[in-house]
């Protein structure tokens, strides 16, 4: 295991194998303070609910105004209580896009089908919407503009392996 | 305690413990009190500091106990919980250059500042450690003087095994050197 | 009933697992001739053992995608590969979605061998989040090393939600500028202090009751 020339090496090793002398009033400290219960934590509920009411930034990707169709992506999600374990979770897609006629939420939640998901135009110029229910799990995914341009969601992880030319972004649902 | 922990496994009476016998908990934490405070005081150099993060890992471990998936491993368990608030604990204390230094340049050799007096062996075996940067002296302890596999070391601090004999390594030889420059001085 | 209708009842019973697939309503969306390589490469994954759908999924992302068969193909077979090599590092019992989860922390360029050591930490709760949430970090430009030392470190301690926020930090932070190292080994390390001081993080993975 290590150079048996060494002894002042080994000596060091033996030493610090001795047992250490740790206070024995720790037992009674360590059970006093379990005993005191005066840590109950919130429950699983109520800690993901201050999640929910929490606001979130967004951050806006500088790829901005890039294109004609499709200027800023922002991913918004809005959720209920934890689940407990694999019921759906709803999600809610933005994508601000003010120039599109048209844009699909397409990905492998809805079998890459452009036209399972068509965006919803809020009443404010630009915004598109679609709430899915998604299971828990990791779902490649990318917005369909106008039919022709594929954008990912800029504030989302990247899928990583753009191995058809064009990006897609990734979604990762709880169940746990 | 009332409670005759010779015979009961950790499983046993962790199983006790989930089932509503507070009291049980007291056994595990006799039974790793020792051990768990070796690893601690020499990774943190000192006993106070080592006995409060002892305490907090019982407590932490005791509220968290839902969550040890194999109670018969629960050593292992605790350990883990164990080596991360030393880790905490030793980076705060870094922060308030009380004990550790990393300067690469104190391992070079004694200077005036960093010289040791010949003392006994216990003090020269804590000056030795607290030379040593915290990850080298984490893998040094938990190979050496816990006994660990690299395997377990690998599960307990997210680091692969090859990363791991690698950090031993240094440890051990930086460890040579800074003793032999004690037998020096 | 007659010979040659028994011959036809059983060409018949033997070609309907064929006849099912084929009938994927799906794979009707890519061209003839990358519908029947892509139809090999799910029943060679079916015989393995190993989910279909992650498969299928890639498949028409590529044909929605309006790329070549070559493309499509290779695609499905290369996560194929990384499906099998999941597995192997998850165990049999892994579910589809950790396996695909697996699959991409794999394509991500995490060693299998820290994919054992995240089942080994997590044996009884699902890995699919935190192999998610492993396989963003690298893909964002985490270190392998780092980003996996992170996700073992992080959980057997706290639960998906808590992950999957773990990883949001740790963008946001590269996107403001910091090394993608450290702010992951920052955002972990914030992490576990919160929990060692009793701030219970949301949604820690389900276990026997708390005492």
């Amino acid at each position: 295991m290590f150079d048996h020339e060494d002894e002042l090496f080994d000596r060091v090793v033996e030493h610090l194998k001795r047992p250490v002398h740790v206070d024995p009033t720790l037992d009674g400290r360590v059970m006093a303070e379990i005993g005191d219960g005066s840590a109950r934590q919130p429950g699983p509920a109520a800690a993901a609910w201050h999640w929910l009411v929490t606001p979130r930034r967004f951050s806006l990707s500088p790829l901005a105004g890039m294109t004609a169709a499709a200027a800023i992506a922002a991913f918004l999600v809005l959720r209920g209580p934890a689940t407990p374990t694999g019921r759906p979770t709803t999600f809610q897609f933005v994508f601000v896009a003010p120039q599109a006629s048209s844009v699909s939420l397409v990905g492998d939640f809805n079998d890459w089908d452009p036209t399972r998901s068509p965006m919803t135009a809020a009443r404010q110029a630009g915004l598109w919407s679609a709430v899915l229910p998604l299971d828990p799990g990791r779902y490649r995914y990318a917005f369909l503009v106008d039919g022709v341009h594929w954008q990912p969601d800029p504030t989302a992880p990247r899928a990583g392996d753009d191995e058809f030319g064009v990006p897609s972004s990734v979604v990762t649902v709880g169940g746990t | 305690m009332g409670i005759d922990d010779v015979g009961m496994s950790d499983a046993e009476l962790v199983r006790q413990v989930l089932a509503g016998d507070a009291a049980a908990y007291a056994g595990l934490v006799t039974r790793y009190r020792g051990r768990l405070g070796r690893y601690a005081v020499h990774m943190l150099g000192n006993r106070e500091d080592a006995e409060e993060v002892l305490q907090d890992t019982f407590v932490r471990a005791y509220r968290s106990l839902g969550r040890c998936d194999e109670p018969s491993r629960f050593g292992a368990w605790i350990y883990g919980i164990l080596v991360n608030r030393c880790r905490t604990a030793g980076a705060r204390a870094a922060r308030r250059r009380r004990m550790f230094v990393h300067d690469e340049q104190a391992l070079d050799g004694p200077t005036g500042s960093n010289q040791v007096e010949r003392a006994d062996l216990d003090e020269l075996v804590r000056w030795a450690l607290r030379r040593l940067p915290l990850d080298h002296r984490e893998a040094f302890l938990l190979k050496y003087v816990e006994d660990l596999e690299y395997e377990e070391m690998a599960l307990l601090l997210g680091v692969g095994v090859s990363a791991l004999k690698m950090r031993v390594k240094r440890a051990r030889d930086q460890l040579r050197i800074i003793l032999q420059e004690a037998e020096r001085v | 009933m007659s010979g040659r209708a028994f011959g036809l009842a059983a060409f018949l019973a033997l070609a309907v697992p064929q006849a099912a697939v084929a009938q994927d309503p799906r794979l009707g969306r890519l061209d003839a001739e990358t519908r029947t390589a892509v139809t090999a490469l799910l029943d060679s994954a079916r015989a393995g053992g190993l989910p279909t759908e992650p498969l299928l999924d890639r498949a028409l992302e590529g044909a929605a995608k309006g790329a070549a068969k070559e493309q499509i193909v290779a695609a499905t077979r290369r996560l194929a590969g990384h499906l099998a090599r999941a597995r192997d590092a998850l165990g049999t019992k892994a579910s589809p979605a950790e396996l695909e989860a697996g699959a991409a922390a794999l394509r991500a360029g995490v060693d299998s061998t820290m994919l054992s050591a995240l089942r080994r930490s997590r044996p009884r709760q699902s890995l699919t989040v935190p192999l998610a949430v492993l396989a963003d970090l690298v893909t964002s430009g985490v270190p392998a090393d780092t980003a996996a030392r992170a996700v073992l470190a992080l959980a057997p301690f706290v639960g998906d939600d808590a992950l999957i926020e773990f990883r949001r930090d740790v963008d946001r932070d590269i996107a403001l500028g910091a090394p993608p190292a450290g702010a992951a080994m920052v955002r972990g390390g914030s992490i576990l202090d919160a929990f060692s001081q009793g701030d219970r993080p949301s949604n820690p993975p389900p276990g026997p009751r708390r005492p």
